[in-house]
């Protein structure tokens, strides 16, 4: 991990063009890594959403590692956080229990709750939301599958979501399993307001769901009367794969443009990172989930004294 | 004013039908040891406000303590779902009123400011609030755009986690810091768990992460290892081996009676007795 500075500086790496689809390569050339994951794939993707001088909040470790490959990419002065509330200006290193402690030990700065959502009413955050369902029209559900008063599983609760939906200008999701349980024709529970016909009334523009990033492609609600559509599929995918697992129409732009995939440096330094794959469990589930969590809890704080001394010692 | 007391005290202070709000988020400063002695001899029927919920909302529905929840999450990250949290939501055994991250803040700050609501965009195009009926819609009375009232939400008792305190009632807070001061000032009596108990003077050396200011404190009880199963940042990390152990127990009403037997009572010394001494924490949690 030692020469993870010098890997990372801006600038010595080639970014990865504009927007999607818009690739431009620049020297150096990088050579092409086919060898690429789908956690690798979608967190380029989400990366390159990633502008300007903005509070992103890390709360997933693919959210995490896609402002952490923004910043050091085409972004650099986004302000990026070790955890939802602190750690301003540190490398958000994915960890399990150590977010708090990566913002005290890499002297990041913290910040209050108020900071936060003072930053969402004034639009200057973003964030990667991973919502249990998301439906046609951009509603987005963590609260509950079945009735809000007798769930068949309750879930955890609104949380911050409506806070987002109510105020950023770029709101951003995304699904690691595209399947008719998590893209749905519409949700069991709003947490998040979509293009309905109330929102519009109520709130306006504002809010309005922007992305959606699959593991079979990028989908925005630019289809007839703001439903999903899609932008672009992963390489490998095709509209027949995606009508299979949507259980209502996607609208398709033609041709369909196909994914950027990651370059060679992009994906170096995602897995410089994330050293002990916490990216993958976000893709497991079951006793292959709960065996790489244990694992990666073990190894965590090691991980951190190894990354964070030197930088510390250095200051 | 000397404000230390035992937590068998707290518990004794607190009357059933209490409302109570807790500090910490998720897994992160929970003040777990109050917690625990509540579960285990607390009068009950409380009402529960939490910004961001996890195993003390859990623990409570778990010994059957709670009669509402207030609430924007619950859950234990990412080792999953609150078991017991989930059944009572499912089953519809308790009250549960869902509130969002921003809005149970602001319920507070209400409180706080001796307002009967503050006005919000949030919640607007979503379920939260044809859920939620403590929420109102009102038009702007300046320019008649929809605004969402949020009333005040007014804890009887506080119940935080801090890092250190001195005994009338400073609380130094080194990790992020939640929900906790707006619980501290909006509560009518706030009780402080403190990792360490220091002497003013002390204490008054930590300059700006002094957050929880002794005004707004009643109570102050000393509690090494206080938030664990949850972390305690930069002491001690989440214990999520403790954590795997507790959702396996929750599965079966056996296992569950069992873990409550061993782990869940008002001494403090005991849990940390049973979770293997504090020697083994330190080896298994200091970071």
């Amino acid at each position: 991990m030692s020469d993870r500075s010098s890997q990372e500086r801006p600038g010595t790496t080639a970014a990865a063009g504009g927007p999607l689809g818009a690739s431009t390569q620049l020297s150096p050339t990088p050579t092409k890594d086919t060898s690429y994951t789908m956690d690798e794939l979608m967190i380029t993707v989400m990366a390159r959403q990633l502008h300007g001088e903005v509070l992103v909040s890390s709360v997933t470790a693919l959210g995490a590692l896609a402002a952490h490959l923004a910043k050091r990419t085409h972004a650099p002065d986004l302000a990026v956080l070790s955890t939802p509330e602190s750690g301003m200006e540190v490398a958000p290193i994915p960890t399990l229990t150590l977010g708090q402690f990566l913002t005290d030990a890499q002297q990041g700065i913290p910040l209050t709750m108020e900071d936060i959502f003072d930053a969402i009413f004034l639009d200057r955050f973003r964030i990667w939301i991973n919502p249990a369902q998301v439906d046609r029209h951009g509603h987005v559900n963590i609260t509950a599958i079945g009735p809000w008063d007798h769930p068949k599983v309750a879930l955890v609760g609104s949380r911050g979501i409506p806070e987002d939906t109510s105020h950023l200008s770029q709101i951003l999701y995304y699904v690691t399993s595209h399947t008719p349980r998590s893209v749905v024709a519409q949700v069991d529970f709003r947490s998040g307001a979509g293009y309905g016909p109330d929102r519009m009334r109520e709130l306006g523009q504002p809010g309005s769901p922007t992305l959606l990033v699959t593991n079979l492609g990028v989908f925005d609600w630019n289809g007839p009367e703001h439903t999903l559509a899609v932008v672009s599929l992963h390489p490998g995918v095709t509209a027949a794969t995606v009508a299979e697992a949507t259980p209502f129409p996607v609208a398709l732009p033609d041709p369909v443009p196909t994914t950027t995939e990651p370059t060679a440096a992009e994906l170096a330094l995602i897995r410089a990172a994330d050293p002990l794959d916490v990216r993958k469990l976000e893709f497991l589930s079951g006793r292959a989930a709960a065996e790489g969590l244990v694992n990666i809890y073990e190894r965590e704080r090691q991980a951190l004294h190894a990354a964070v001394w030197p930088h510390r010692r250095s200051r | 004013m000397n404000k230390l007391m035992r937590i068998d005290e707290v518990v004794d202070a607190i009357p059933a039908g209490a409302t109570i709000a807790v500090g910490g988020s998720s897994l992160s400063r929970k003040p777990m040891s109050l917690v625990r002695a509540l579960a285990a001899r607390g009068r009950g029927d409380f009402r529960l406000i939490v910004d961001v919920g996890g195993p003390e909302v859990d623990l409570l529905l778990g010994t059957e303590k709670v009669r509402q929840v207030v609430y924007a999450f619950v859950g234990f990250e990412i080792m999953g779902l609150a078991p017991h949290f989930r059944r009572a939501r499912e089953s519809g055994s308790v009250a549960f009123q869902e509130w969002t991250e921003f809005t149970v803040m602001a319920g507070l700050d209400a409180t706080v400011k001796r307002v009967p609501f503050l006005p919000t965009h949030v919640g607007l195009g979503t379920d939260v609030l044809a859920v939620n009926d403590a929420f109102r819609r009102f038009p702007d009375p300046f320019g008649g755009e929809t605004l969402v009232a949020v009333p005040a939400l007014a804890p009887d008792f506080a119940l935080i986690h801090v890092n250190l305190a001195d005994p009338q009632g400073n609380g130094v807070i080194l990790g992020d810091g939640h929900v906790d001061v707006l619980c501290a000032k909006a509560a009518k009596r706030t009780i402080l768990s403190a990792e360490r108990v220091v002497s003013a003077e002390e204490l008054q050396r930590y300059g700006r992460d002094v957050q929880i200011h002794r005004i707004h404190v009643d109570g102050v009880v000393e509690a090494q290892w206080g938030a664990h199963f949850t972390g305690c940042a930069p002491y001690y990390r989440a214990d999520l081996r403790h954590v795997q152990d507790y959702l396996t127990a929750a599965r079966d009403p056996a296992s569950w009676a069992a873990y409550v037997d061993r782990f869940i009572g008002d001494r403090h010394a005991d849990y940390i007795a049973a979770v293997g001494g504090a020697e083994a924490l330190i080896g298994r949690l200091e970071v």
